[in-house]
C-alpha cells in the first residue's frame, strides 16, 4: 500500500506546480464550518451561512464590536416621542453592486419582502409594522408597540437588496447570486466547494475593505480545519476545540483567537408542569442548589478553565449586564442550611434530563452536576436523551423538573433569550413563570431609552441571583486560529464578524 | 435466463417501493419537524402555523400518499433547508461521489488483485502472510482514523496532498486511499482464497497437464475463475461506496452525498434525507441486479434456467 502511494505522490508530483498563485491580488480564505444554505443574509439558516451572506449586504444601521448602534445605508435617524416611529435619512450616491440605485424604495422593497412567510428570518422584519417612503432619501418604520431592539434586529437581519434585480431572478435565485450594497460583491459559487467574493471598489465607507478577494471554503471537520491552518491552504479558521486551540498556541505562523461567546448553560427548574408541587418550588430550595454545585470543578475539568461562570441568564457583552454580581460559591454546608431550612434536611428526589451530543461535553457536566447534587442529598434519576426526542419534549412542557440546556442569542441583548426561557406558557421552551420576572420583561421589552432599559435589566439580574429560576453553570469559550499575517480579524460574541476591516501583512 | 432476470428486475421494483415506505416512515420517527425547524424563541402559534404551510399537521396516511404518489414521478419535494428540490441536490453531489467511489474501487483492487493472487498461489510463504496481513489490517483499521493520521502525515507534515476539497488529481488521492481501505482488506482476503481454491480444481490440473505456462494457466483459467466471485463482491462494495462515505467525505470536506447525508440529518430535512436514502438504496439494488447479470455473461456454468 505504501508502494502505491509513493507511485501516486511521483504520478501527482507534477501537477503541484501547475497551481499558481496571484500574488497582486490579496486573498482571504476563510474556512465555514457549515455549508451555506443559501447566501441571502434573510434566508441564511444559521450564523456560519449568515457570517459569509453579510459581507456583501449593509443595513440602514451597523452594531460595532460594543454592541453600539451606528449608522450605515442611514445616516442617522429620530425617534418619536411614543417610541413607535423611526425617521431614517438614508445615505445618498450608494449603489448596489449591479448598479441599482440605493434609495427609500430599496427599503421599503426589502421589507415587504422580508415579511412574507417563506423568508427564514420573516419575523425579524416583521418587528415593524410599516415602512414608507417619505422621499426618496427618508423613510418610516413604525412598529406596533414601542421595540427598544428594533435597531438591534435591524443590523443582524435586515439586509437591504436591490428592488429590480431581486424581482427579475426571484428568491431562490436571489439566495444563489446575491446582490447587495456591502464592502464585497459575489463572483462565485461552487457549491460545497469554495464561495468566491471581490472587494466592492465603489463602496461606501471609504477605504473599506482592505482585501481584494474573500474565499469562504467549507469545512465540516474541526481537526480538517486545524491540519488547513497549519498547512496555511486557509488564514482563518472558527470553532476548533479547546485542545485543537492548545496544539496550535505552539506552531509558527498561526495565532489562537479566543473569547466568550454569548451563550449561557444552565439547568432549569419547573414550576409550569412537572415541578409543581416539587422542593424546588421553594427558592430556598433552588439557591441551596447553585451552592452546592462546584461550577469551577466543571469548567477546569472538562473545558480546561476555559469558560466563565454564569451569573443570570446573561453575558457580559448583553447590556445591562451587572459585572457586580458574584456567581454563586462552591459551599455545600450552606447548601445544607438552606436545605434544613425549608424542610428537607436529608434532601430529596427529583428527575433530570440533559439532550445527548447536543453540546460539548455535556453529558459529563450533567454527571457532575448530579454528583454534586448527590452529596448535599438531592438525589436525580439522570436521564440522558436523544436530543431530537429532549427538545419535543421540551416544547410539551414534559420534561422532568430539572433539565440541563443552553441558550445563544445573537441581538446582543438577553431579552429575546430571557423572554424565551422565562415567558412561561407563551413561550415555546419555557418551564418558568414568575409575576416579578414576567413584569420587569415586559418592562424591558417596552423601554426604549438604552441607559433605564439597562437599569431594569440591572434589576433583573439581582432578581434572579436571589430568587433562581436556574442552576447557572458557564458561559463558553470559542476557539478561532488565523495565520499570523492576518490583521484586524475582529469576531465578536455572536460569532460573527465582518471582514472589511481586515487584511494581510 | 430472460425469466430469471426479468423475476430478479421485478423483485428490484418491489424492493425499491419497500424502500419508499420504510424511508417515509423511518424519517418520522425522529421528531416534530417544525418545532426543530422554528427558531427557539418563536411562540407556539408560530410553530402551529409553520407546522400547517409546511402540511405536518395532515393525518400520516394522506402525507403518505401525497409523497408516494410525488416519488413515483421522481418529485422528492423541496429541501426545507436548502431550498432547492430535492431530487436535483442529491443528482448535483453524485458526480463526487462517483468519482471518489470509482478511484477508491480502483485503488482497492490495483493493489488487491495481485496481492491475492500471489498470496494465493504461495500459499505459506511470506507472500501470503503479507497478503494475509493487508487483507486484515485493511478490514480492521478504521478509515477517518487513518483519513486523519494521514492527513496529519502526508498534508501538514510533507505537504504533499491538500488537507481537504476536491479540486485536481491530487485532492483526490488521501480520500480514495482512506475509502478504498476496507474494500482493499476484504479484495485480497477474497482473492487469495478464491485463487486457493481454484488451484486445486480439476480443470487447472488438466491445463497443466495439457503443458500450459504457468502465466497462462493463471490468466486463462485461474484468474477467469476467480473474477466470478471477485464481481459479486465488488459490486456490492461499489453499491455501498455510492452511498456516499460520511466519514471520509465530511473530513476532506468532499462534496458528495455522504457528506450531504451528514448535514440532511443534522438540519431534520426530511425531503433531502428521503431523497438521499432512496437513491442510495436504488444504487445498491442496482448494482446487484448488474452483479446477477454479469454472473451470467462472466459464467456459461451458470443459466438459471430453474
Amino acid at each position: 500500500m505504501l508502494l502505491a502511494l509513493s507511485a501516486m505522490v511521483l504520478l501527482f508530483s507534477a501537477c503541484g506546480q501547475a497551481e499558481t498563485t496571484e500574488p497582486e491580488l490579496s486573498t482571504l480564505r476563510v474556512a465555514v464550518p457549515t455549508f451555506p444554505n443559501s447566501l441571502d443574509a434573510s434566508v441564511a439558516a444559521e450564523r456560519n451561512a449568515q457570517n459569509v451572506s453579510w459581507q456583501m449586504f449593509d443595513s440602514l444601521v451597523w452594531a460595532n464590536e460594543q454592541n453600539v448602534i451606528e449608522p450605515a445605508l442611514a445616516e442617522r435617524w429620530e425617534v418619536s416621542e411614543d417610541g413607535r416611529e423611526f425617521t431614517f435619512f438614508l445615505r445618498q450616491n450608494v449603489e448596489f453592486h449591479n448598479g441599482e440605485p440605493f434609495n427609500a424604495d430599496a427599503v421599503v422593497f426589502s421589507w415587504e419582502r422580508g415579511i412574507q412567510p417563506h423568508i427564514e428570518w420573516s419575523d425579524r422584519w416583521a418587528r415593524a409594522s410599516a415602512v414608507e417612503r417619505i422621499d426618496d432619501y427618508t423613510v418610516l418604520i413604525t412598529t406596533a408597540e414601542p421595540d427598544p431592539l428594533l435597531l438591534g434586529v435591524m443590523a443582524q437581519h435586515w439586509n437591504i437588496v436591490p428592488p429590480v434585480y431581486t424581482q427579475e431572478v426571484g428568491d431562490d435565485r436571489f439566495g444563489e447570486s446575491p446582490v447587495g450594497t456591502g464592502p464585497f460583491r459575489f463572483v462565485e459559487w461552487v457549491r460545497e466547494d469554495r464561495i468566491v467574493l471581490e472587494r466592492n471598489d465603489s463602496y461606501w465607507r471609504e477605504g473599506l475593505p482592505r482585501v481584494d478577494r474573500v474565499v469562504f471554503r467549507p469545512i465540516p471537520e474541526a481537526s480538517t480545519r486545524m491540519a488547513a491552518i497549519q498547512t496555511g491552504e486557509i488564514d482563518i479558521v472558527n470553532r476548533l476545540t479547546v485542545e485543537q486551540a492548545g496544539a496550535l498556541e505552539s506552531i509558527d505562523g498561526v495565532r489562537v483567537v479566543t473569547y466568550p461567546i454569548d451563550r449561557v448553560f444552565y439547568i432549569t427548574f419547573n414550576n409550569l408542569t412537572s415541578g409543581i408541587g416539587e422542593p424546588t418550588m421553594d427558592p430556598r430550595v433552588r439557591r441551596a442548589m447553585n451552592y452546592a454545585v462546584d461550577r469551577q470543578a466543571i469548567i477546569d475539568s472538562l473545558f480546561g478553565g476555559r469558560a466563565q461562570l454564569a451569573t443570570g441568564l446573561m453575558t457580559p457583552s448583553n447590556l445591562g449586564y451587572d459585572p457586580t454580581i458574584e456567581p454563586f460559591p462552591f459551599d455545600p454546608d450552606r447548601a445544607r442550611e438552606l436545605l434544613a431550612e425549608a424542610g428537607f434536611p436529608d434532601g430529596f428526589e427529583i428527575g433530570f434530563a440533559a439532550p445527548a451530543g447536543a453540546y460539548t461535553n455535556f453529558e459529563q457536566v450533567a454527571e457532575a452536576v448530579q454528583g454534586f447534587l448527590g452529596d448535599v442529598g438531592i438525589v436525580t434519576d439522570l436521564e440522558i436523551m436523544e436530543s431530537g426526542r429532549f427538545w419535543d419534549l421540551q416544547a410539551e412542557k414534559q420534561l422532568p423538573p430539572l433539565f440541563g440546556d443552553s441558550w445563544s442569542e445573537r441581538s446582543g441583548e438577553s431579552l429575546p433569550r430571557l423572554r424565551g426561557a422565562l415567558g412561561g406558557w407563551d413561550a415555546s421552551f419555557s418551564q418558568w413563570s414568575d409575576p416579578v420576572i414576567d413584569d420587569l420583561l415586559d418592562r424591558i421589552s417596552v423601554t426604549v431609552d438604552q441607559n433605564e432599559r439597562a437599569a431594569l435589566y440591572r434589576e433583573l439580574h439581582r432578581y434572579m441571583q436571589e430568587d433562581p429560576p436556574f442552576i447557572y453553570l458557564y458561559i463558553p469559550e470559542t476557539f478561532e486560529a488565523v495565520r499570523s499575517n492576518v490583521q484586524d480579524y475582529l469576531p465578536r460574541a455572536a460569532e460573527d464578524f465582518f471582514l472589511m476591516f481586515t487584511y494581510l501583512e | 435466463m430472460q425469466r430469471y432476470l426479468l423475476s430478479r428486475a421485478i423483485q428490484s421494483v418491489m424492493l425499491m417501493f419497500g424502500v419508499l415506505v420504510l424511508v417515509f416512515f423511518l424519517v418520522r420517527l425522529t421528531g416534530d419537524p417544525a418545532r426543530l425547524m422554528m427558531p427557539r424563541d418563536a411562540s407556539p402559534a408560530d410553530v402551529e402555523a409553520f407546522r400547517e404551510a409546511m402540511g405536518f399537521n395532515e393525518p400520516l396516511v394522506r402525507q403518505f400518499f401525497g409523497f408516494m404518489t410525488n416519488a413515483l414521478r421522481g418529485d422528492f419535494g423541496r429541501s426545507l433547508h436548502f431550498r432547492a428540490p430535492a431530487m436535483r441536490m442529491v443528482l448535483e453531489r453524485m458526480p463526487a461521489t462517483l468519482e471518489l467511489a470509482l478511484a477508491a474501487l480502483a485503488f482497492a483492487l490495483f493493489v488487491a488483485i495481485p496481492l491475492g493472487v500471489i498470496g494465493g498461489s504461495r500459499p505459506g510463504t511470506i507472500w501470503d502472510t503479507i497478503c494475509r496481513g493487508v487483507g486484515l489490517v485493511g478490514q480492521t483499521i478504521p478509515n477517518f482514523w487513518l483519513a486523519l493520521m494521514m492527513i496529519s502525515f502526508f498534508s501538514v507534515s510533507l505537504g504533499w496532498f491538500p488537507t481537504f476539497g476536491r479540486g485536481g488529481v491530487r485532492s483526490i488521492v488521501l480520500p480514495a486511499v482512506a475509502l478504498g481501505l476496507f474494500p482493499l482488506g476484504k479484495f485480497t482476503r477474497l482473492v487469495r482464497s478464491a485463487v486457493l481454491e481454484v488451484r486445486n480444481e480439476d480443470y487447472i490440473r488438466t491445463a497443466y497437464s495439457k503443458g500450459l505456462l504457468d502465466h497462462r494457466v493463471y490468466t486463462h483459467h485461474i484468474f477467469l475463475n476467480v473474477s466470478v466471485t471477485l464481481v459479486s463482491i465488488v459490486g456490492v462494495q461499489f453499491g455501498y461506496l455510492l452511498g456516499g462515505s460520511i466519514y471520509i467525505e465530511t473530513i476532506f470536506s468532499w462534496p458528495g452525498v455522504g457528506r450531504m447525508i451528514h448535514e440532511a440529518v443534522q438540519a431534520r430535512d426530511f425531503p433531502l434525507v428521503q431523497a438521499l436514502a432512496f437513491v442510495s438504496a436504488g444504487f445498491i439494488v442496482l448494482l446487484n441486479l448488474l452483479t446477477d447479470i454479469a454472473y451470467v455473461l462472466i459464467d456459461p456454468r451458470i443459466r438459471y434456467e430453474d
